[in-house]
């Protein structure tokens, strides 16, 4: 039973770490706004105008 | 792509510092970043589009685009490009901003998203700390009579203690400021219970734990704070949606052309001094009162008035504060210096707003008794359980955290959550429970009739012999020639004609030749001459008279079914529903297919449209006002509920209650029905919430409630709670549909 104090004190401080992440990641902005980037990854890239244009041909 | 016409005036006022910093968030040398407000913002292609803006105008670096607020940033060159012309680009790709500097208070995105923020913060702490404690104390219930082995216990329970702390101190300190604010106003909030449970929680949990009482309360602690944070994230999700902030000053100008020797330029209105020379172009609002320099114009004054049809005015007439130029530019000379507050008191001045009951004071209400209650059952239980001390401060404890009204707390955002959700989905948005409360309880709607029940453009009747396709777009092409609006409502849509010696009379009609015929347009006595008068238009073509034109408001469609419907929706008493209109009688043969003559009222003021408001209520009525405008934002201010239907999201609406687009305004029976059935899912949610406390208090009295019992009837609280308000707001909002 020694081993469960080294098991526990390791998954808090893994858990811990994605508790930091998290945070990291809301104070970065990443949770602002939860609905536009979804539809932003269905439109066609920026800086594609080119394709845009051999498109149009 | 086509690019609408845009009036570059309106954005003017950016080019002055002041304004421009409302916009501005971050500026470093000539790299600025800024945000615009667009309510116009509405479908996957807007955002597209507004992704794309460095490629309109190379000084743009890049755009990012915040749908859910109707927001879009922008990080531009400030040497390439400006606040103003970016405006410029956005309102000529139809996504017109709304200004900060437009907004009464200046609430801007920027407080709204940190709020968030922290909110997710807060639920990222307790909820790694409730999945923590829960890991350690599911193990303590399961380890049975004989309990941990000592050092595991210990480990875990100073594990617990250290990671409850940052649970009390951060996530849950909203309701401790909240309730420390309401005490020290000497007032309880419905915080209060919730703060004083928590508090009891946690220090009887770490009394029980330092003295090797129990294994204490901590997961319910931190639970309980997870769910009332989530609790509140539904709320603020609700509200981020739609701001009702914008009240009548977003009506008004913020600049004005001034013309000083031969040359134009940009004032914010506060400048305008007297004897000023100004411009005010089709669709301004005069900014003071003034004389007509012009030799005509046409004021429309409804915004004062009520009525919608402008009046003519010639050269050296007055003109008031607030009218709306209606055609061609005005020139006037300032006869008083221009200002924000001037123009609002002309709407303040009945700025009486009746005091509305709002579900936050019921709740406050019930916490208030709810505190009390509680307490004097706790100390019925003490003084129960003396003398032996130990157990009677247990049931006393008990008592207190088994009564927190959490499940409360977390029902009512969830409901109205869920609610303003489904409604919003039919873009129909509501304020807040209240709300919901007194669109259930209305029993008298007063709607406006332009814009409200009618449509806004005029159909033209025509009386007379039949015309040919030339004749019409001979009367089209001239009357496009002229300023008056009536003559305006006629040519609407007609293709450019040629016309030759075109002479307007103005105020009396119109005369000229296009497409070789020859037409006189305007009153009786213009083109007959026989000295009668009358309100239509009269057309002759090539000097024979052929008829008379009448202008006409359109009703909505499915009015008729809506007022029906109205009487079916179930309420207290049979519902009362009235016209008021600040408009003249002639459309009261169209209404009168709705409403009895008693029930219409015309040529109201805002004014005089408050005090029926002010009449019903002095009955025992509760007034719903539904309008469109201006005019009658005095009114709706001052109703029990207000209304406001628009034509498109990007109009400005009043300060209202709740928004709903016109051509859904037959849905009214609907959402009032809607309103009455969440109203009931709160209120069995409440009597779920007494019922259960009951037999939980029941349970702390005789000194049953264990921490495990606690552990699990906590949670199930809220979880029927949350499944009762969702499952509610899902079963009946489908019936909107």
């Amino acid at each position: 039973m020694s081993v469960v104090p080294l098991l526990v004190i390791c998954s808090i401080l893994v858990a811990g770490g994605f508790l930091v992440a998290f945070l990291w990641a809301v104070g970065r902005g990443q949770y602002d706004d939860l609905y536009t980037p979804a539809t932003k990854m269905i439109l066609d890239d920026r800086g594609t105008e080119q394709n845009d244009n051999n498109d149009n041909k | 792509m086509r690019r609408a016409a845009v009036d570059e005036s309106k954005f003017s006022i950016l080019e002055d510092n002041r304004m421009a910093q409302h916009q501005i968030s971050w500026a470093q040398g000539s790299q600025v970043k800024a945000h615009f407000e667009i309510p116009s913002m509405h479908c996957a292609s807007c955002i597209w589009l507004l992704d794309q803006l460095h490629k309109f105008d190379p000084g743009i670096i890049s755009s990012d685009v915040d749908f859910l607020r109707k927001t879009v940033y922008v990080e531009f060159d400030a040497t390439l490009t400006s606040l103003k012309s970016i405006a410029l680009l956005l309102s000529s790709l139809g996504y017109e901003p709304l200004l900060n500097a437009e907004r009464g208070d200046g609430s801007g995105v920027a407080p709204r998203r940190s709020a968030v923020r922290s909110l997710y913060m807060r639920i990222g702490v307790a909820g790694f700390a409730a999945g923590n404690i829960m890991m350690f104390s599911i193990s303590q219930y399961l380890a049975g009579s004989g309990g941990l082995l000592p050092p595991l216990e210990l480990l875990f329970n100073s594990l617990s203690i250290l990671l409850s702390i940052p649970v009390l101190v951060y996530s849950a300190s909203p309701w401790f400021t909240s309730a420390y604010s309401a005490l020290s106003r000497r007032y309880i909030n419905l915080d209060v219970p919730v703060a004083l449970g928590i508090s009891v929680l946690f220090v009887r949990s770490i009394v029980d734990i330092t003295l090797g009482l129990g294994e204490g309360f901590l997961d319910s602690f931190a639970g309980l704070v997870l769910a009332l944070l989530i609790g509140r994230l539904f709320h603020q999700k609700a509200f981020d949606a739609v701001s009702f902030d914008r009240t009548f000053r977003s009506f008004f100008p913020l600049s004005v052309r001034l013309e000083s020797r031969g040359e134009q330029r940009i004032i914010p209105i506060d400048d305008v001094q007297t004897g000023d020379s100004i411009l005010i172009r089709n669709g301004e609002i005069v900014p003071c009162d003034s004389v007509l320099i012009s030799p005509a114009a046409y004021i429309d004054y409804s915004f004062v008035t009520g009525e919608s049809t402008p009046v003519e005015l010639l050269s050296g007439s007055v003109v008031h504060a607030g009218g709306k130029v209606v055609g061609k530019t005005a020139r006037l000379t300032a006869t008083a210096p221009a200002s924000q507050s001037h123009l609002a008191s002309l709407w303040e001045r009945y700025g009486k707003h009746t005091e509305r009951r709002s579900y936050t004071d019921l709740s406050d209400k019930f916490g208030a008794r709810f505190t009390v209650i509680a307490v004097t059952i706790a100390s019925i239980g003490f003084v129960a359980w003396l003398p032996d001390v130990g157990a009677a401060l247990n049931v006393f404890t008990a008592v207190l955290i088994i009564a927190c009204p959490c499940a409360l707390t977390i029902a009512t955002p969830v409901t109205l959550g869920t609610a303003m959700g489904a409604l919003g989905r039919n873009k129909i948005f509501i304020k807040n429970t209240g709300t919901l409360l007194e669109l259930s309880k209305s029993d008298t709607i007063v709607f406006d009739k332009t814009g409200t029940l009618t449509e806004p453009l005029n159909t033209i009747t025509f009386t007379g012999r039949d015309l040919t396709e030339i004749e019409w777009s001979s009367i089209r092409g001239i009357a496009s020639h002229s300023i008056h609006p009536v003559a305006q409502s006629i040519a609407l849509g007609a293709p450019p004609a040629e016309v030759d010696s075109v002479y307007e009379e103005i105020g009396h009609g119109i005369e000229g030749r296009c497409n070789t015929h020859y037409v006189r347009l305007g009153t009786r006595q213009f083109v007959i001459c026989d000295g009668e008068v009358d309100d239509s238009t009269h057309v002759s073509i090539d000097g024979e008279y052929v008829g008379s034109l009448t202008l006409h408001s359109r009703l909505r469609d499915g009015m008729h079914e809506m007022v029906d419907e109205l009487q079916r929706v179930p309420s207290n008493r049979p519902l009362l529903t009235l016209v008021a209109t600040g408009d003249s009688e002639r459309d009261r043969p169209v209404l009168s297919a709705l409403f009895g003559s008693h029930q219409m009222s015309f040529r109201l003021s805002p004014e005089d449209k408050v005090h029926s408001v002010e009449e019903l209520q002095k009955l025992g009525r509760t007034v719903m006002m539904v309008g469109d405008g201006l005019n009658d934002a005095a009114a709706m201010g001052c109703a029990n509920v207000s209304v406001a239907v628009t034509n498109d999201t990007s109009t400005l609406v009043p300060a209202c209650d709740v928004v709903m687009p016109a051509r859904l305004l037959h849905r009214l029976p609907a959402i009032l029905r809607f309103a009455g059935r969440m109203i009931t899912v709160i209120k069995v949610n409440l009597i779920f919430t007494i019922a259960y406390n009951m037999i939980g208090i029941a349970l702390a009295l005789v000194g049953l409630l264990t921490p495990v019992l606690t552990a699990i009837m906590m949670p199930v609280s809220s979880l029927v709670v949350v499944g009762l308000s969702v499952g509610g707001a899902r079963l009946y909002s489908r019936r909107i549909q």
